[in-house]
């Protein structure tokens, strides 16, 4: 069948020179994606001193030493299962809570969605350093400020907007017959949502982890507000005490980035084939 | 069928228990903080402890009056304008073109694809940040290459003037012309232009030519410097092309998720009706991809006016501001110093009005424009 | 028997309890970062206050930059401010001296320890609150010339007296690659701080910005504008390269070690950027090279300047001690403790050791590598002193100016242009108080 579709095509756009010309514009994209990192992880292994000497040559001098002092230096030992745990907590939770209030709000109707709905959507617009201070305000107020409660709580509320109102229009699409149906055969509202929404809310879910993965593991201005003591902090906060404003040590920042960066990009290869098997799952429609 | 307007029952009780966990940690999280942003962007406050200390009122719109009477705000909007543009007109479509390349089986490994163009928006800003200002540092490879280049010209120029005379022949008619070489900027470095080169020159008799040469090209060759990085406009060139290349991914993603979705049978039946590939784009994928647009395009302008990391990394909102945007503005305003909290958040409310008003506009293309989902 | 009991008890718990100290918890907040230099010092130094007093427990918060003035004033927001903490004497940090979020150090130390620190240090006009919100630890000059004298001597020239001397250079340098003198300005206020300010202080001097201040004078006025036709003729004659404007302030001291330059200008706390690095042992200019190559220097003498020689200089950095703290308390007490150490003779050499800065406590000694040395000898022989621009005008008025400096730099607007503007904003901002 789609393999009909491919010669037509093809057929159609012009054969060789358009494959040429996507060929062409994929790698350029490609290029400059990957050689940012390629320059940050060879330079991570050159001394501060010879990156201020050539920033674009190969290292002359390798050295491993960036990588162990960085990690001394920025207690990366206790930071990384932080990062973990605000990063995957937090996600879990804006999808899980989201799906939830957006499948009331989708196919309950009542009289309170219109302004709660509203409500939601004005927060999409709202940026981080608004929140900065009243939110230290109300953490100290309510006397959780330096826990891993107030970071996560913290996070999920700022992924909410947009996970709500996302979560919202997708679930509006799922046809209310195959809801109906199951309400009729006596099913409550929980296991519908459990047993029909859920599965297959897939492609909207895979959206927002993306859109917030990697939004918490690199956010650093509300955490720095949040938390003092080293145990609680993420990894951002340490990749940052390698740049100040007088000099900056650049072997170890670059050291702590890389640290940073890998296991991003190694989750994301992991979980790039759950994108394909989430979107698929969504495909199929009853 | 039962009221719809009052819930009751089990109806009443599902609702709120799976409205109220997003409800109330909304309330908690970003409630507070917007009623609080409103409520100083209209107050004098001026520092210190907040609840408790000094007391402090309303002080009506003022700082919204000095928001706009401010140069530098409209300054920010203008740039903040731009990354709209680009973003919704840019990112957007590029992204489509890019899920739809790989739609279409025009090139092989989608998987690869998808993954290697998304990475750009998994790097830290600070790593695109600090390559930027190495590339374009007047010590780096950019200007290297540009330095060399204006060099090797002028060293031939000043052989062949050279060798015009004959070798070491210094005259005022030589000086001269090498002064008109050098361009007007030279002329300042001298007190009295035509005797002191001379007599520079004449210092250098015994030396190998080629090392006057090579000296008078140290003094006289413009160095190369990024101007278009402090010109008002084309200082956001560079800013933009970054940012479409970090996020374009996202929208791939979002666009070809969406396209997969499409039930082929739809587009195979066209195909056999005999539609060509413009009209399949136009009756059956653009309609039914109108929710995904919209929603990338709020999505993109929501990013777009609040975006400040990548900015603030490249270029701080430098040099003298030619590139700031209106949330380095307010950080300008809110944390450095001496911070001026309700200029600071009339600015974030502004931003606020702004975003609502674009998105509005948004949604009535989508109702104009748009077709059904199914 | 039983009464006897209890009466011993009682006695035994009083006894116990009045010979247990009682243990105190300050909070702390450091202004420090991994890679600047004395950090490991600075580690050491809270390390062995705690171990010399187990009944005071430091809870130590390190931030750096716009972090940590980002939870300073959240904290200040919030009304928990820290009980010790790092500050600046000027607009920085505005809001303690403003909102008078610290303690009178005047009374808490009292005048008989103060009387080891310099004059320019325990004077409280120079603060903002104008009162001794915190206790400078250093007393910087912000305009210093660092001349590479054996490069100059290796080109023929001496070090420079006059502007004259300095456009004299301008040929002979350039034509071997060489800048007279750099200042990296990418980050704006450099140029202000290090080089504008005096050049303020020479043509116009403190009386007159006071007259601003009053509004008896404006930046539209000849000698403002004479001082930012200073700045535009050292970018036009060639003795500043236009293309500083492009250089972080992190890249240019190595580029001035590296003899890319004949002098470099910037503060004096630059001093501790060539010196030996302890960690790694190795030093931007050996010290053998500091002792004979280098000399500071103050800006040479300008063309129709008043103030013959008169050097920027500011109160530097310290710390201060929050006004929440009841008066009389256990904690006032252990803060003050903390306050005394931290300012002692011993930690204030180890600091000066570092190269960190000069101490404004009288007669800290220390092993200090000769370009550091120079650096009190240079405040003994410039004791005449101007304002730092940004520490007596307001953000919104000295970022006009810091961005007007850049544009001069480029060329891209006159002293005329910034000067207008400069008043334009002081205006608006009076208008706005």
């Amino acid at each position: 069948m789609s393999d009909e579709i491919k010669t037509t095509a093809l057929g159609r756009i012009g054969g060789a020179a358009a494959k040429a010309a996507a060929y062409a514009m994929m790698l350029l994209f490609t290029a400059m994606t990957l050689y940012p990192i390629f320059w940050l992880i060879m330079n991570s292994f050159k001394s501060t001193r010879e990156f201020q000497v050539s920033q674009l040559a190969f290292p002359k001098e390798p050295t491993l030493s960036n990588y162990v002092e960085a990690w001394k230096m920025g207690d990366f030992g206790l930071l990384f299962p932080n990062s973990l745990i605000y990063t995957i907590g937090a996600t879990v939770g804006i999808v899980f809570v989201s799906l939830l209030a957006g499948f009331a709000f989708a196919k309950i109707a009542s009289r309170a969605t219109k302004p709660i709905y509203n409500g939601f959507v004005i927060g999409i617009l709202i940026t981080a350093q608004s929140l900065m201070i009243p939110l230290f305000l109300e953490v100290n107020l309510l006397g959780i400020y330096n826990t891993r409660f107030a970071v996560l709580l913290v996070y999920i509320g700022t992924g909410l907007p947009i996970g709500v109102y996302l979560a919202t229009e997708y679930i509006k699409a799922i046809p209310s017959a195959l809801i109906e149906s199951a309400r009729i055969d006596g099913a409550s509202f929980w296991r519908i949502f459990a047993k029909i929404i859920v599965p297959m809310s897939m492609p909207v879910a895979v959206t927002l982890s993306i859109l917030n993965i990697s939004n918490i593991w690199n956010e650093f201005a509300l955490i720095n507000i949040l938390v003092s003591r080293t145990e609680l902090k993420s990894l951002p906060l340490g990749i940052y005490k390698f740049s100040g404003s007088l000099s900056t040590d650049y072997g170890k920042q670059f050291a702590a980035l890389t640290i940073g960066m890998v296991p991003m990009l190694l989750f994301y290869i992991v979980f790039r084939k759950q994108i394909t098997r989430g979107v698929a799952a969504g495909a199929v429609k009853g | 069928m039962p009221n719809r307007n009052r819930l009751h029952g089990e109806e009443g009780r599902a609702y709120w228990s799976m409205v109220l966990p997003a409800f109330s940690i909304y309330l908690l999280v970003m409630a507070f903080p917007i009623v609080l942003s409103i409520v100083l962007s209209v107050s004098n406050y001026s520092g210190g402890k907040m609840f408790g200390g000094e007391p402090w009122g309303f002080a009506g719109l003022k700082s919204y009056a000095r928001v706009f009477s401010d140069p530098l705000f409209w300054n920010a909007l203008k740039n903040n304008f731009y990354i709209v543009l680009l973003s919704v007109f840019g990112q957007l479509p590029l992204g489509f073109i890019f899920a739809y390349i790989i739609y279409r089986r025009l090139v092989k490994w989608p998987g690869f694809w998808q993954g290697v163009l998304y990475v750009p928006n998994i790097i830290s800003v600070i790593v695109v940040g600090l390559l930027w200002q190495t590339i374009f540092s007047p010590n780096g490879p950019i200007a290297e290459v540009m330095n060399d280049l204006a060099r090797a010209g002028f060293q031939s120029r000043l052989e062949a003037l050279f060798a015009s005379v004959g070798g070491f022949n210094v005259d005022d008619g030589l000086v001269s012309k090498i002064l008109d070489m050098a361009g007007p900027a030279a002329l300042d470095w001298f007190s009295d232009p035509v005797p002191e080169l001379k007599e520079l020159i004449l210092s250098y008799e015994g030396a190998p030519l080629s090392e006057l040469i090579g000296d008078l090209c140290n003094l006289f060759v413009p160095r190369w410097s990024p101007e278009f990085l402090s010109k008002p406009n084309i200082a956001m060139l560079p800013v933009l092309f970054v940012i479409l290349w970090m996020y374009t991914g996202m929208y791939l993603i979002l666009f070809l998720a969406n396209m997969q979705k499409i039930d082929s049978q739809v587009i195979e039946a066209a195909r056999i009706d005999g539609a060509s590939e413009g009209q399949v784009m136009r009756y059956v994928i653009l309609p039914a991809l109108s929710g995904t647009i919209v929603n990338s395009a709020i999505l993109a302008i929501s990013g777009s006016l609040s975006s400040f990391s990548l900015i603030f990394a490249m270029t701080g909102g430098g040099p003298s501001r030619v590139t700031e945007i209106l949330s380095i503005y307010m950080y300008n305003n809110a944390f450095l110093g001496r911070p001026n909290l309700p200029l600071a958040n009339a600015i974030s409310l502004v931003m606020v009005v702004i975003s609502f008003i674009l998105i509005g506009l948004t949604k009535m293309a989508e109702k104009r424009y748009g077709g059904k989902e199914e | 028997m039983k009464r006897m009991i209890a009466a011993i008890l009682l006695i035994a718990v009083a006894a116990v309890g009045g010979f247990a100290q009682e243990k105190v918890t300050l909070t702390v907040m450091n202004y420090q970062q991994a890679d600047q230099a004395g950090y490991p010092e600075d580690v050491k130094i809270w390390q062995d206050f705690q171990a010399a007093n187990p009944d005071i427990t430091l809870n130590i918060e390190v931030l750096f930059n716009d972090p940590y003035h980002q939870k300073l004033q959240a904290y200040a927001a919030a009304g928990t401010m820290p009980d010790v903490f790092y500050v600046w004497p000027g607009a920085r940090s505005a809001v303690i001296h403003e909102k008078k979020l610290a303690k009178d150090l005047n009374q808490l130390l009292g005048a008989a320890y103060l009387k080891d620190f310099s004059a320019s240090a325990t004077n409280p006009a120079n603060q903002l609150g104008g009162y001794m919100a915190m206790l400078p630890q250093s007393f910087t000059y912000t305009s210093v010339m660092y001349v590479n004298t054996k490069l100059l001597a290796d080109n023929g020239f001496k070090p420079p007296k006059t502007y004259a001397d300095l456009k004299k250079m301008v040929p002979k340098l350039k034509a071997k690659g060489i800048a007279v003198a750099m200042l990296p300005n990418k980050d704006a206020w450099p140029m202000q701080s290090c080089l504008f300010s005096t050049v303020v202080g020479r043509m116009a001097g403190d009386d007159f910005l006071d007259a601003i201040l009053a509004g008896k004078a404006k930046f539209t006025d000849k000698p403002f504008v004479a001082a930012l036709e200073v700045i535009q003729n050292l970018y036009k004659d060639g003795i500043l390269s236009r293309e500083d404007v492009q250089i972080g302030y992190g890249e240019a001291a190595g580029m001035f070690a590296s003899g890319k330059a004949a002098i470099y200008i910037d503060g004096d706390w630059r001093a501790g950027a060539y010196i030996t690095d302890k960690a790694s042992g190795k030093a931007l200019i050996s010290p053998a090279a500091q002792d004979k190559d280098f000399a500071l220097m103050p800006f040479p003498a300008i063309p129709g300047e008043k103030n013959r020689g008169v050097v920027s200089a500011v109160a530097g950095t310290g710390w201060a001690v929050s006004a929440s703290l009841p008066a009389g308390s256990a904690k006032e007490k252990a803060a003050t403790r903390l306050i005394q150490y931290l300012y002692s003779n011993d930690v204030q050499a180890i600091r000066f050791n570092t190269g960190a800065y000069v101490p404004t406590r009288k007669g800290v000694k220390a092993d200090v590598e000769p370009l550091v040395a120079k650096v009190p000898v240079f405040y003994a022989e410039n004791p005449a002193t101007c304002y730092v621009i940004d520490g007596v005008l307001d953000p919104a008025v000295y970022n006009v100016i810091n961005d007007g400096l850049i544009a001069i730099g480029l060329g891209t607007k006159t002293a005329a242009q910034v000067a207008a503007e400069t008043q334009a904003a002081f205006e608006s901002w009076k208008a706005s108080k």
